[in-house]
């Protein structure tokens, strides 16, 4: 008797919880799914009341439209090149700068920190044209270097990376040391595999704010064919006239890299998110 | 192992990074000296060395093609949408008369624009185009801030196109010197756009509608018989249909010597009229553009008073409406007053750090004074010219199937020529706010429109430093 009547309670919580997860799934699903209904119909069909909810036939024209406006496949490889190359090299910086502000003591080692805290409170506006003027002065407007460059010593990145840099216990360092290991070696082949998960969340972390950095690569890409996927995006906007459908055509394609990018590091993402709040 | 996979990563993309730079050390090779060879920036390798063959070997010995012949190099256009694309299309037909100058048109958002206009302007010039667009009410503020900034076109003779275009267009084209910066394009001319089948339904005539009081109690009738709101209006952000109220009477944020004149009585009449229309249930509150769009295209609101370019939007956005709209002049103030007002409009400037300033130029005045790439602008994209000649043009006399088969062009052609002049000055953005916050108050807080306008004017006066008047 008693356990039938668990059984039940336990089914019982079960369907609330399913039932709540699925409402919780359709409501975040279905700007994606609006974006893509709204990506295969002509334009004006986002307007009507009621909404059309079912999938059009105008994708291949949507494509098409977009095509002719901005150069889709080179944006796209424009988008990911730098949003790739500027994740590497920033998770490199992030973690060597933390794993030196968690693990080694030196002098001006708080000072330094500190600075770099404050960095993050700069308005990025004020920056933003002595920055341009400094990007001009070197001759690198409409370069790769100039997007990925300015922001690649991130702090934020800096500042997570020590956090999770200081959970690693000295002795395991000192081990590796008595070993014979150099500080180099040390840092690939003890450092950063125990870091992995916090490495993967710095990872998307900068990966998704490169992707979707827009105000400094519109400033320093002048020319259509090394615009980013937001900077291309954006330049779909007139003043009166708006072809919603080519729009929805390209940010459903700007979403689909994000999403391939999470779901290959989802499972660390979460361990490195959990990875603050348990300590084992 | 891993060791040497990481090293191998990195050295890879270390390439990877300089690979993309390499591409373009060759064209900024010897650029690097100052902020203005940055303008050619946007220039790739190939059409820079065409450049140089143009100037230097190509016209000093040829020179037999008169005038057009001395003029060359490469220009770059920026402007927006379709504005971008029917200024590409013009290209064809300057290089008749201009073989040897290439014009690059670029596509840029509009308000992406006028960033990088901004911050380009703000680094001394570096990374503009040669010719960009900008819109008539923020000429102004760009004149203002960077007067420097641009090349001087009456000194290069525009001022001979001057009586080509309506006197408040061109007005709004000088700077504080009388001089033309910018040279006008296209124009705002306003009207009514309305939806047939509800005012049918409402039993109510277009034609009889003259007066903002006719408009408000045809507005009556068709809430009452089909439930559609009259205006749709954007309370907290845009004031638009002030703006152009403010126009027909001749009035507008500022007066003529720059002084503010937001709270003159012509403004609180315009104001009223919008309150009455609010307190009899006809103003649809929308949420931004797409709001509006939105209550256009779904019976939301029977009449839509803007600029002519809003006929390219619901032409885009209502497809399937073909026929069911028409458009009427908007009401004046009193019987036989005046209905012309104008909203919106663009231009085009040539920027003063161009290193082919005579080739810009050259572009800038085909464009805007020529009627062929004016009437194409207007044929393929519903850019409306404020080149008078272009009236004369039988296809504004043309039926309008879309609009219900009337000859809409003519109507707005009309408007055009009979609009007041506006002052907009620098200070357009900051009046431009305050006065839709004073509609807000208004239509929201039921604030007398009177006082509404003296706040807003004491708001910008003390923001401004300008006189009140």
């Amino acid at each position: 008797m008693m356990t039938n009547k668990n059984k039940g309670t336990v089914i019982l919580r079960k369907v609330g919880l399913y039932t709540a997860l699925i409402i919780g799934v359709l409501l975040s699903m279905f700007p994606f799914y609006w974006m893509f209904i709204g990506a295969t119909n002509p334009s004006g069909e986002i307007f009507s009341i009621p909404p059309n909810l079912l999938p059009g036939d105008h994708l291949v024209e949507n494509f098409r439209n977009l095509n002719d406006n901005v150069n889709i496949i080179r944006v796209m490889i424009n988008s990911i090149v730098i949003a790739l190359t500027f994740t590497f090299f920033s998770v490199m910086i992030a973690s060597a700068a933390g794993y030196a502000f968690a693990k080694y003591s030196f002098k001006g080692r708080d000072a330094i920190f500190f600075t770099l805290l404050l960095a993050i409170m700069i308005p990025y506006h004020v920056t933003l044209i002595p920055l341009f003027q400094l990007m001009a002065d070197l001759g690198w407007l409409n370069t790769y270097r100039a997007v990925l460059l300015p922001n690649l010593a991130y702090p934020f990145a800096i500042f997570l990376m020590r956090q999770n840099m200081r959970s690693i216990p000295t002795s395991l360092l000192e081990a590796a040391r008595v070993d014979g290991a150099g500080e180099f070696k040390i840092f690939f082949r003890v450092v950063l595999p125990t870091m992995k998960p916090a490495l993967a969340a710095v990872a998307i972390f900068l990966f998704m704010f490169q992707w979707n950095n827009f105000l400094w690569p519109l400033v320093v890409l002048g020319d259509s064919d090394m615009y980013t996927l937001p900077v291309a995006l954006s330049s779909l906007v007139g003043m009166s006239r708006i072809d919603y459908g080519q729009i929805m055509m390209g940010t459903t394609l700007s979403t689909l890299p994000i999403m391939i990018f999470f779901l290959l590091l989802q499972r660390q993402f979460i361990s490195g998110i959990l990875g603050g709040s348990v300590k084992e | 192992m891993k060791i040497w996979k990481l090293t191998l990563a990195s050295v890879a993309s270390i390439g990877l990074l300089a690979a993309c730079g390499g591409n373009d050390e060759g064209n900024n090779g010897g650029n690097n000296a100052g902020a203005d060879a940055n303008a050619n920036a946007n220039a790739n390798a190939e059409t820079e060395a065409n450049d140089e063959g143009n100037n230097e070997a190509g016209n000093d010995s040829e020179g037999n093609n008169g005038e057009a012949a001395d003029v060359s190099g490469e220009i770059t256009v920026w402007g927006w949408n379709v504005a971008a694309a029917s200024m590409e299309e013009a290209v064809e037909g300057f290089q008749e008369q201009y073989p040897d100058v290439d014009i690059v048109v670029e596509d840029i958002g509009r308000e992406d624009l006028y960033d990088r206009l901004t911050v380009g302007f703000a680094a001394g010039g570096s990374g503009l185009p040669d010719i960009t667009m900008i819109e008539t009410d923020r000429l102004d503020n760009y004149f203002g801030e960077f007067p420097d900034g641009f090349v001087n076109l009456s000194e290069h003779g525009y001022d001979d196109h001057e009586s080509k275009f309506p006197e408040a267009k061109a007005a709004a084209m000088k700077n504080a010197d009388g001089d033309f910066l910018a040279a006008p394009w296209d124009i705002g001319p306003a009207g009514v756009f309305y939806n047939v089948p509800l005012f049918e339904e409402a039993g109510v005539n277009a034609d009889d509608i003259e007066t903002w009081d006719d408009f408000v109690e045809a507005g009556t009738t068709i809430l009452d018989e089909t439930g559609s709101q009259m205006v749709p209006i954007d309370i907290s952000n845009d004031d638009a249909l002030f703006r152009m109220m403010m126009n027909q009477l001749g009035t507008y944020y500022f007066d003529e010597d720059g002084n503010i004149d937001i709270h003159s009585d012509e403004a609180v009449q315009a104001m009223s009229v919008i309150q009455d229309l609010h307190a009899a249930g006809l103003v649809a509150n929308t949420d931004g553009w797409d709001g509006t769009v939105t209550a256009t295209v779904n019976n939301t609101v029977a009449t839509v008073p803007f600029g002519v370019w809003y006929a390219g939007t619901i032409t885009d956005q209502a497809p399937e409406q073909e026929g069911e709209w028409d458009v009427f002049k908007l009401p004046a103030f009193e019987e036989g007053g005046n209905r012309d007002a104008n909203l919106g409009g663009s231009d085009l400037s040539v920027l003063s750090h161009t290193e082919h300033p005579e080739a810009a130029y050259a572009f800038v005045e085909y464009f805007t004074t020529e009627t062929e790439p004016q009437m194409n602008a207007l044929s393929e994209y519903g850019l409306f010219p404020s080149l008078v000649e272009t009236y004369d043009d039988p296809y504004f006399e043309e039926e309008q199937e879309f609009f219900n088969n009337s000859p809409i062009w003519s109507l707005f052609a009309d408007v055009a020529e009979g609009t007041l002049p506006a002052n907009y000055t620098s200070d357009y953005a900051r009046a431009f706010r305050y006065a839709s916050d004073a509609q807000a108050n208004v239509l929201l807080s039921e604030t007398p429109p009177a006082e509404a306008l003296e706040e807003a004017a004491g708001r910008i006066a003390n923001e401004t430093g300008r006189d009140q008047n």
